[in-house]
């Protein structure tokens, strides 16, 4: 098998590959891939390389993981999963991500695609005016220095209390849309500033709202799609993808320098400067976890005003409550995160990059309402070829941190799409499909093209396969909000 | 005297690389940022309503580059605008320092008016470099969108 690397990989199973910890000096663990042999075989260089470098760093424990839909990333690869002991390893911005709690967050509807069909040029021109998108947008939110502090601390609790969302919708957001920890006092007046008044977007790049379809054929488990408001029967979804926007990416690139200097003061080194650390139960790795719980929250909150401007659109459209349209959170999970869990190992700092948590049945961690299924799993695909839903499983916990994939991952620069493809064609031939566009940049939407992603069905069968993650249900656009 | 830049094909699969370049050190500041600016939105379509002086010292002039880049991420999101052009004068200073004044010129983001693009989060130094060959100055510069 061709590989883009010259490092030994010897096959553990049929979707697992193990790079030796003696293939690269200073590895204090072995790197473990999760994939297909396509998919380790269209893997870009970057990938070996980097979840190599990360298994050097201090306090590592078992292996430095990388899901089947890696590719490279900053420091960490993206797909990236890395375990540190809370007491002895380091934490690092490089291992959580630029957008801090970039997530996903699935809404489910009563309406089918008959209700929809005819009113979704509609439907999607309210979404595309309620959710702004692109460069510079500011949301509709307007927020004062104190309530974004309560922003930071609360989460999506904050929104609750504002009146943008229901009670219930806590018990469906991971770690009920609030990090515990999150202390303003630890971000800078610059990140505070870039984030103060973009609650409620989207943003650019793979960020997007999605109305998706779920079609009878395309329900894998129906017992756990039944439980988590999942029907089939051509029923209307909605995904959205974002996260902390400018305060997020403020904030890592903040604690990024902070780091710089503080492991010259711990003696740490590291094979990438974005690799950047500090021993998590240090002042500096504190300071970044507080700070990092603050983005995350503000992620959480901006998913929840967004969900509320959606709720709002199909309200508007269709002259019915949300209520009486079912619209109720299937979950909203973050796949760019640090957060402290239990393993056999003890407490230990799981950083996810481009990686979703997914804790399986019986997890005393998961709300009652999805201990008997385990978490759901939300996991995007690009903008022509769908999503799924997926089920965390006990495997999951055993083997990976309790971590799988979030996405389908790219294999075709952002640069190479546009010259393949030209924004407005792209849009006429999705229309052509059944899928309506509206995009703030017609570059940008060329950027996002079908063909510059892995084929997400086999990115799902190598998880399921490797049986830390079960799928539940595929997700058909017919509608795409990008920026 | 001239500055220059190119946006990179393969280099940043996710996100966007360039590779600025410039006769002195200023012309190749100048080159890079006109590499974000370009990266924002075209510069054609967006006015002058807005603007900002900005000061800087560094020792490290890829380090003064990397806060200034930085600095332009900062103020499109702070200010909510995008930019149509910039006026720099970097100095060495006595004391060895390198010393940046930069003017920004801009608009509100507007779409209807302006033609649009990436929505830039922020400068990285994954692979950032600044040297000079052959009495050229050359950046490579990825950043995260």
């Amino acid at each position: 098998m061709k590989l883009n690397t010259e490092m030994q990989i010897n096959q553990i199973s049929d979707e697992v590959w193990e790079i030796p910890s003696s293939e690269k000096a200073g590895m204090l663990v072995p790197a473990r891939i999760y994939a297909t042999p396509a998919l380790l075989q269209s893997m870009d260089a970057g990938v070996f390389e980097q979840v190599t470098n990360v298994a050097c760093l201090p306090g590592i424990k078992r292996y430095a993981l990388c899901m089947p839909d890696g590719h490279w990333g900053y420091g960490f690869p993206i797909g990236g999963v890395a375990a540190f002991d809370a007491r002895s390893g380091v934490i690092s911005p490089g291992g959580v991500g630029y957008d801090v709690n970039c997530g996903m967050r699935l809404i489910r509807t009563d309406l089918t695609r008959e209700d929809v069909q005819p009113h979704l040029d509609r439907l999607m021109t309210e979404l595309f005016r309620r959710v702004p998108a692109g460069v510079g947008a500011s949301g509709f939110v307007r927020l004062d220095r104190s309530s974004f502090g309560q922003v930071m601390t609360n989460g999506a609790r904050w929104c609750i209390e504002k009146g943008f969302g229901w009670h219930r919708d806590l018990e469906a957001i991971e770690e009920g849309g609030c990090m515990a920890g999150a202390d303003p006092s630890k971000v800078s007046d610059q990140a505070v500033n870039r984030g103060i008044n973009q609650l409620g977007t989207l943003g650019s790049g793979n960020h997007y709202l999605e109305v998706q379809v779920v079609s009878n054929d395309r329900v894998f488990d129906r017992e756990t799609a039944s439980a988590w408001g999942i029907t089939g029967h051509d029923q209307i979804v909605v995904m959205v993808h974002c996260g902390s926007r400018g305060f997020g990416h403020q904030v890592a690139s903040d604690y990024l320098k902070v780091f710089e200097r503080a492991m010259r003061r711990y003696g740490i080194s590291v094979r990438d400067q974005q690799l950047a650390c500090a021993p998590f139960a240090s002042v500096e790795g504190q300071d970044y976890f507080s700070a990092m719980n603050c983005a995350a929250n503000t992620a959480f909150a901006n998913r929840q005003v967004i969900t509320h401007q959606i709720r709002e659109a199909f309200a508007a459209v269709f002259g019915r409550s949300a209520e009486e349209m079912g619209m109720e959170l299937v979950y909203d999970v973050a796949h760019n995160i640090a957060k402290v869990e239990r393993y056999p190992e003890g407490e230990l700092v799981v950083h996810r990059k481009g990686s979703t948590r997914a804790f399986g049945p019986g997890s005393s961690e998961l709300p009652p309402r999805y201990r008997a299924t385990g978490q759901p799993v939300i996991c995007g695909g690009s903008m022509e070829t769908g999503s799924y839903l997926l089920a965390g499983t006990r495997k999951a916990v055993r083997d990976t941190f309790a971590s799988t994939v979030h996405g389908s991952g790219r294999t075709m620069s952002r640069a190479q799409a546009k010259k393949t493809v030209r924004g407005e064609q792209l849009q006429k031939q999705m229309k052509q499909r059944g899928i309506l566009v509206k995009a703030v940049s017609l570059s940008g939407l060329a950027e996002e093209a079908g063909f510059a992603y892995k084929n997400i069905s086999e990115v799902v069968a190598a998880v399921d396969r490797a049986g830390i993650t079960k799928p539940v249900a595929e997700l058909r656009p017919i509608g795409n909000i990008k920026g | 005297m001239s500055h220059g830049f190119h946006f990179l094909d393969d280099v940043a699969i996710a996100d966007l690389a360039f590779d600025a370049f410039g006769d002195s050190l200023q012309e190749l500041f100048q080159g890079a940022t006109c590499a974000v600016i370009e990266a924002l939105a075209d510069p054609a379509t967006v006015g002058v309503t807005w603007r900002q002086t900005i000061e800087r010292t560094d020792e490290d002039p890829a380090e003064l580059l990397f806060d200034w880049l930085s600095d332009l991420v900062y103020w499109k999101d702070a200010a909510g605008v995008v930019f149509s052009r910039s006026e720099l004068t970097l100095i060495r200073q006595d004391h060895g320092c390198w010393k940046l004044t930069g003017l920004l010129y801009g608009e509100p983001v507007n779409g209807s008016a302006q033609t649009l693009r990436a929505d830039v989060k922020g400068i990285t130094k994954h692979l950032y470099e600044v040297n000079q060959e052959d009495m050229r100055w050359h950046a490579r510069v990825v950043v995260d969108v």
